[in-house]
């Protein structure tokens, strides 16, 4: 019976003709489309996550605190909360840094009659406190501190990335959402179209007492092959697209969003999109209207 | 097998009601053959229709082959229809698909096992005399292989009563009575068989138990 009803699917598609494949096509469409903006959304997605991991608040002190009180001033800094882990940094230790990054020049600095710079402590912010109004509160509650100068830091241009990855989504949804709409509308006048064609058929099953189940699962199987078909399509598109930009594609993202490599769709996310595709078509396949029993 | 009950079937034409049916009670029991004679539009097509449930009465009461016909939901249907063999005057053969496809056709949608369909449809075309036009398309049938070919994919499935609206109406007078043969071996057979035809020579020929219908009433029930 699944095989007869897989043959009659098959059929119905062959008859279906450019309207089925419009359908395919329509399906491809949007779902490369909705696929574009999410793979696009994916590497905007963990160039947010690995910045927000790097954030750093740096807290500069008045004074260097002796050596015995650093571990005290460190558990006070920690006491304002919203502290993932923090460092103390010497007067000592930050000559040293910018020694090894001025490199050759660094005979400039040895000419300087004390050490100007000033300790500090390098906090990194507990993930609740990633989001600027997080970051924002932290940076007040350390300022307030009696042994505190100053105190740098933000995550304004992440949330700006993380806007922008927010603002991608809803493009890439929106303009799925109407191409997959469009394709759902294709995908039912093609197997409206079948069933029109399939009349005298369905006319000879209903009269030999075939069930509904029958009559409409072949077309509810036709709009799956579509979709399936589509969402195919869309995929392969979609990752050759991704192979061929590749080698531009990385060296830019390395240098804007400091990403090591473009990400693709994981397995689950290419078995998401099929199945979307696949839900598409059905969607079609049973929204077509044929005539019904008395 | 059959029973109806002041049966009446009344189409609604905008303001106007035309009556197809007017409170037709009769019986036909398991293993008859029986003619329902009438003139054109006395309502044996609509009378049938009811019986297979492609329509629905206005009034009465109608069982067919154990169903309760008039209250049957409509997820039963199919049952009753699996009972229920139809042969038309227009043998409404599917165009594109061989003698031998149109008839396992049947078996397919109705589940049967692939092994079953090859033997049972070769026995049906057997029995109709149409086993040498198996692999002919339809349009390379005379009209009398076309009816018999209808008949046969009326009767693989088996079906209890066999009803048969003007099946030799576009038939030669030749070939319409191969068809009665035909349908008086089936009867034979055990298959209850209701033939409607507004030929009164085709009734008074086979010599069987008739009913006359017109204008939508049951005018004689006669042996």
């Amino acid at each position: 019976m699944l095989a007869f009803l897989i043959g009659e699917a098959f059929r119905n598609l062959r008859r279906g003709g450019r309207v089925a494949a419009s359908a395919v096509l329509l399906i491809t469409l949007s779902l490369a489309a909705l696929g574009a903006f999410w793979v696009l959304s994916l590497n905007i997605g963990s160039a947010v996550e690995q910045w927000r991991d790097r954030l750093r608040v740096v807290v500069y002190l008045r004074e260097e605190p002796p050596a015995g009180e650093v571990e005290g001033l460190l558990k006070k800094i920690e006491g304002v909360g919203g502290i993932q882990r923090l460092r103390y940094v010497s007067k000592a230790e930050a000559l040293q840094t910018l020694r090894r990054q001025l490199g050759g020049k660094v005979s400039e600095v040895e000419q300087l009659p004390t050490n100007p710079l000033p300790p500090s402590v390098e906090v990194t912010p507990a993930p609740e406190a990633s989001t600027p109004e997080g970051t924002r509160a932290l940076i007040q509650r350390l300022s307030a501190l009696a042994e505190v100068e100053e105190v740098q830091g933000g995550t304004a241009w992440v949330e700006w990335l993380a806007q922008l990855q927010g603002l991608l989504q809803l493009i890439g949804l929106a303009l799925g959402g109407v191409l997959a709409l469009a394709a759902i509308l294709t995908a039912t006048t093609a197997t409206t179209l079948v069933l029109h064609a399939r009349r005298e058929e369905m006319e000879i099953m209903r009269l030999v007492g075939a069930s509904e189940m029958v009559i409409r699962l072949p077309l509810f199987l036709q709009g799956l092959a579509q979709g399936l078909v589509g969402a195919g399509l869309a995929v392969g598109a979609l990752y050759g697209a991704y192979r061929l930009a590749l080698p531009t594609l990385e060296p830019l993202l390395s240098f804007t969003l400091g990403l090591s490599r473009a990400a693709f769709f994981s397995p689950i996310e290419v078995a998401l999109l099929l199945g979307g595709g696949g839900l598409l078509g059905a969607l079609g396949g049973l929204a077509a209207k044929g005539e019904r029993p008395a | 097998m059959i029973e109806l009950r002041g049966v009446s079937k009344v189409y609604r034409v905008g303001p106007v009601k035309v009556t197809a049916l007017a409170d037709v009670s009769f019986a036909v029991e398991k293993g008859e053959f029986t003619v329902l004679a009438g003139p054109s539009g006395s309502g044996k097509t609509t009378l049938l229709r009811l019986l297979y449930r492609d329509e629905v009465p206005t009034e009465g009461e109608i069982r067919v082959a154990g169903f309760d016909v008039t209250g049957l939901r409509r997820s039963r249907i199919p049952q009753l229809r699996r009972a229920v063999g139809v042969v038309f005057q227009d043998a409404k053969l599917l165009p594109g698909r061989s003698v031998y496809d149109n008839i396992a056709f049947v078996l397919r949608v109705l589940g049967t096992p692939r092994r079953d369909i090859t033997p049972r449809v070769m026995q049906t075309l057997k029995a109709v005399g149409l086993s040498a036009r198996a692999q002919a398309l339809p349009a390379q049938l005379s009209q009398g292989e076309q009816q018999r070919a209808a008949l046969a994919r009326a009767l693989v499935k088996e079906p209890a009563l066999l009803l048969a609206d003007e099946p030799t109406g576009n038939l030669d007078e030749a070939m319409a009575e191969e068809i009665l043969y035909l349908l008086s071996e089936i009867w034979s057979r055990g298959t209850t068989i209701l033939l409607a035809t507004h030929r009164a020579t085709l009734a008074d020929q086979l010599k069987r138990r008739t009913l006359v219908l017109d204008g939508g009433r049951l005018l004689k029930d006669e042996e």
